[in-house]
């Protein structure tokens, strides 16, 4: 009875949804604006690995340079003829040309499904031993404008736009049979009009979901490779993204319950994608900016600088005397380059470094420490609402979250760190000041690239049962107001 | 006539129970971004102005140095809080704001905080911008969905239109009581502000504002005028609410998110950017090895110390009666500035081309028009920022070159000299300035009122 009820109605969904127009206008709708999302991530995601290849090449370029000419010295007698601030036997110098690394965060394959913060953070730094990160760019270079715009990713398409067309495809379940006059017809029917309704939802997610998950996955598999089939977080994506579908038919069925008009259906559901996608979101970054303010980066300089300016102050001066001031550098002559200059600044640039660093550690830890406060907070409070529960999640599947980001850099920080320690005693050694060898520059540490892909911190599984906890009740509170509806 | 069909409009509006929901919502949005753009406005302005007094003065202070090491401590340029930030924020957030002028390093802006802050984010930051570019829009449209539908559907139209009423003054007034509600709004968003700005800068500090503010106003007025007059028309072209509301709720949708984004993908991939890693290569490349036939570093460097030789009559660079070294230096930044200065001016160029490519989808959503406006009025625009980084970057020569002046003829500095070297105060251009760089979003905006204007009469000879 049941199965045969549901293949009535599957084919009167199907019918009446192609007669007027709606499956065709809407899943046409649907397939251009997914194809449009994951040509855009995909192509981010090529454009990444293009980049990564181009750094490959250009780091055995840098190695290989870098051997030859330190080759080149030391087969004529250690005599250098260009420019002594290039010479490569200076451990500075090289600590200053072809010794910084790149380290880098392999771009995931899911990533082109959502671009999270990877528009805003850096996939690879040029690891220098005394800026702490950088680029010539602080970041990947990238227009400021467009990132204000903002990426129209599979994320975004599945967080803001599929829920209105959502909306389109079941807003006037029930009301379109009052305002049609078939809602008495329905009342003299013997199966009950909230089973009816729930069922045509039921086929109306089920056409919707499915038509989804058939385009996006073999078209992404096409575009960036199978292998992401394989990986657990696209099987958590395709639940969590599946489920966001559900509660927004959930929620059409529990507004369609209040037998309001097809018209304030429409407004009601409109209202609640607004609420839940923009206002809440918009609501508690007001109000975590309150409970955790995120200090400036400028604060981290200007401590920075002052301790700079303390250890001049005392130790410095005497470490600038020795330097400046020694016959043996003769940098007070300031016409002609010495050897001895060439080690004295490396000396002044890692002492003032080692300073930098014991100072901007505290304001560091500041600056990180409230947005790690932010972060758990939001995890709490993102389940005020679904679009911003879907965007972390989605964010933490692809690789591209904020602590993802933040993992890579703190390894980077451990790189350089490691860097540091490489090239400094090299630096400080001054019987000869050239001590930078052939086996030295092979011996430079090399970052290993990984992917971040990693989401343990992020609860999805307990969240998202919540989540199907949530829709349940919606779909059952619907169901029964349905149950008792007599006009 | 028109007072009473006014009058019946705003009772009916204030009967129905979704109006009073939805204007109670809006008065605590419209309060939140009040607060909102008033906090940010004042906290970051006065911690800019404080840090680029501290900044300074960490550099007048270091003590005795070598003045090329003194240099290389450097100091920040760091751009002030917009004048109408309380207004919109724009692209602050993703510009950066610090410039760090040191010798021989072409600036960059750097510490955006958009890199400091979690995915909320990316959901919009709530001040009066992003609420009249994003909800005032919805508000209006759900306003006037059902302006004229509603006649239709309640079987009240014949009636309408056989009582003493011209179609006109129907049309008239049914858009004159829904003006006078956005109206009412529109007021609160310009005159909130204002209060607040008045309370935070006193009069004096107001007065050089208002120009600049009121050409803000009369643009939101435009934008909420036609936004009004394209929901009526809707409303009377359609005669059916259900249908209006998803033609305009679909509008508001392509041309609020759809479309800017998907253009500014289009621009993305049409106007490809250099990546840093090439940039990197390229500019190092073009220094060490000269473009055209400027020669290597090592050869450009021998012929400055034979040319400093020459002219002093000397044979070694000891005898020179000027330090060579900051001689080289300021030779070198010279020729990298040179480098620099085509690297940056083609990477200007091309986020111009993409920027033109999203701001002609303006001619897809009046949304976009309006942002565009406000943005460079409120000096919170890519142009602005690069008039910015452009002044930062010649006060960071005009820094190097004193240095090097001094260099030449002294090897340690103290305070008494860093002194000498000026602060850095950066003033954002003026109303004809912004306006100048507006023209583009002023014409659409009029563009789109005209075209409201002429759907409206199209509407009316079709529905009335």
């Amino acid at each position: 009875m049941s199965a045969s009820l549901f293949g009535v109605l599957w084919r009167h969904e199907l019918t009446s949804l192609y007669r007027n127009r709606v499956l065709v206008v809407l899943f046409s709708l649907v397939l251009v604006v997914l194809l449009a999302a994951l040509w855009a991530g995909s192509s981010q995601w090529h454009t990444q690995q293009r980049t990564l290849g181009r750094i490959r090449a250009h780091r055995q370029e840098m190695q290989d340079s870098l051997v030859q000419r330190i080759r080149r010295v030391e087969a004529h007698g250690m005599h250098y003829p260009g420019f002594i601030w290039d010479d490569p036997t200076y451990a500075y110098n090289t600590a200053r040309n072809e010794g910084p690394q790149y380290a880098v965060k392999a771009p995931f394959a899911l990533q082109a499904l959502a671009a999270g913060q990877s528009g805003v953070q850096p996939f690879y730094y040029k690891v220098y031993i005394t800026k702490k990160q950088q680029l010539v760019h602080e970041s990947e270079i990238d227009n400021s404008y467009l990132q204000f715009v903002g990426a129209f990713d599979f994320a975004f398409v599945v967080v803001y736009l599929l829920p209105l067309l959502l909306i389109v495809f079941t807003y006037n379940v029930v009301s379109s049979e009052r305002e049609q006059g078939t809602w008495v017809l329905l009342k003299t029917s013997n199966q009950s009009i909230a089973r009816l309704t729930l069922m045509r939802l039921g086929i109306r997610y089920g056409l919707f979901t499915l038509f989804f998950w058939a385009v996006v996955t073999p078209v992404l598999a096409a575009l960036v490779g199978p292998a992401f089939l394989a990986t657990s977080n696209w099987w958590w994506l395709v639940v969590a993204v599946s489920l966001y579908f559900a509660f927004w038919v959930a929620l059409a069925l529990l507004v369609n319950s209040f037998s309001l008009s097809s018209n304030l259906n429409a407004l009601t559901l409109i209202f609640l994608w607004l609420v839940l996608g923009l206002l809440v979101p918009a609501l508690l970054q007001f109000g975590l900016d309150r409970a955790y303010p995120i200090p400036s980066r400028i604060a981290i300089t200007s401590a920075e600088r002052d301790a700079i300016n303390r250890y001049f102050e005392r130790d410095g001066q005497t470490l600038t005397k020795e330097v400046f001031s020694s016959p043996r550098t003769l940098i007070r002559q300031a016409s002609v380059v010495t050897p001895g200059m060439v080690y004295g600044y490396g000396v002044i640039v890692y002492k003032s470094q080692e300073i930098k660093d014991q100072a901007t550690q505290q304001a560091e830890r500041q600056l990180y420490g409230q947005i790690e406060q932010q972060q758990a907070a939001l995890r709490g409070w993102q389940l005020m609402s679904p679009a911003l529960l879907l965007q972390e999640t989605l964010a933490a599947l692809a690789g591209t979250h904020w602590q993802q980001f933040n993992h890579f850099s703190r390894d980077v920080d451990a790189f350089r760190y490691h860097t540091q320690r490489f090239f400094y005693p090299k630096m400080a050694q001054e019987i000869t000041y050239r001590t930078f060898t052939v086996a030295d520059a092979e011996a430079i540490p090399q970052f290993r690239p990984r992917v971040y892909a990693d989401y343990h911190w992020l609860p999805i599984g307990p969240s998202w049962l919540l989540y199907a906890g949530i829709t349940a009740t919606v779909l059952g509170v619907g169901y029964r107001r349905l149950l008792h509806a007599t006009r | 006539m028109l007072r009473l069909l006014i009058g019946k409009e705003l009772r009916e509006l204030r009967r129905t129970t979704n109006a009073t929901w939805l204007l109670t919502g809006l008065a605590l949005l419209v309060g939140l971004a009040l607060y909102n753009g008033y906090t940010y406005y004042t906290t970051r302005s006065a911690f800019l102005r404080q840090s680029q007094q501290t900044t300074y003065e960490q550099f007048v202070s270091q003590g005795d140095k070598n003045p090329h090491l003194g240099a290389h401590f450097g100091f920040y340029a760091y751009k002030p809080t917009a004048d109408l930030a309380l207004l919109d924020n724009g692209i602050e957030d993703y510009t950066g704001n610090s410039f760090y002028l040191e010798p021989h390093k072409r600036g960059e802006v750097k510490f955006r905080e958009v890199s400091d802050a979690t995915a909320l984010r990316s959901f919009g930051f709530l001040n009066v911008g992003y609420f009249a570019q994003l909800l005032l829009p919805l508000f209006i449209f759900l306003l006037t969905h059902n302006l004229f539908s509603k006649e239709w559907e309640n079987g009240t139209i014949k009636l309408v239109l056989s009582a003493r009423v011209s179609t006109g003054q129907l049309l008239v007034g049914k858009l004159l009581a829904a003006g006078v509600v956005v109206g009412a709004v529109v007021a609160v968003l310009a005159l909130g502000p204002l209060g607040l700005l008045a309370a935070h800068l006193g009069l004096d500090g107001l007065v050089p504002l208002l120009p600049t503010y009121a050409c803000y106003v009369a643009g939101l007025l435009l934008y909420a005028a036609l936004l009004t007059v394209l929901g009526g028309a809707v409303s009377l072209l359609t005669r059916n609410s259900a249908l209006a509301l998803v033609v305009l709720a679909g509008f508001w949708l392509l041309g609020v998110f759809l479309v800017p984004r998907l253009t500014s993908e289009v621009a993305r991939r049409t106007h490809p950017a250099t990546t840093a890693v090439a940039f990197d290569d390229h500019t190092f490349h073009d220094m060490q090895y000269g473009v055209g036939n400027e020669g290597t570093k090592d050869q450009r460097r021998e012929a400055l110390a034979d040319s400093m030789l020459a002219r002093y009559g000397v044979r070694r660079l000891e005898d020179l009666p000027v330090y060579f070294i900051p001689v080289t230096i300021e030779a070198a930044e010279k020729s990298d500035g040179r480098v620099m200065d085509r690297a940056y001016a083609a990477i200007e160029r091309n986020e111009v081309r993409q920027n033109r490519l999203v701001q002609l989808s303006a001619l897809l959503s009046p949304f976009l028009a309006f942002r565009e406006l406000s943005l460079h009025l409120t000096a919170t625009d890519l142009d602005t920022h690069r008039d910015f980084a452009a002044q930062a970057e010649v006060h960071r020569r005009r820094v190097g070159r004193i240095v090097d002046a001094f260099y030449q003829k002294n090897t340690v500095a103290g305070n008494a000299f860093w002194r000498t070297v000026p602060q850095f105060a950066y003033a954002a251009p003026g109303l004809g300035w912004r306006l100048r760089h507006a023209t583009g979003p002023v014409l659409l905006l009029l563009g789109w009122s005209v075209a409201a204007g002429g759907l409206l009469v199209l509407a009316k000879k079709i529905s009335l």
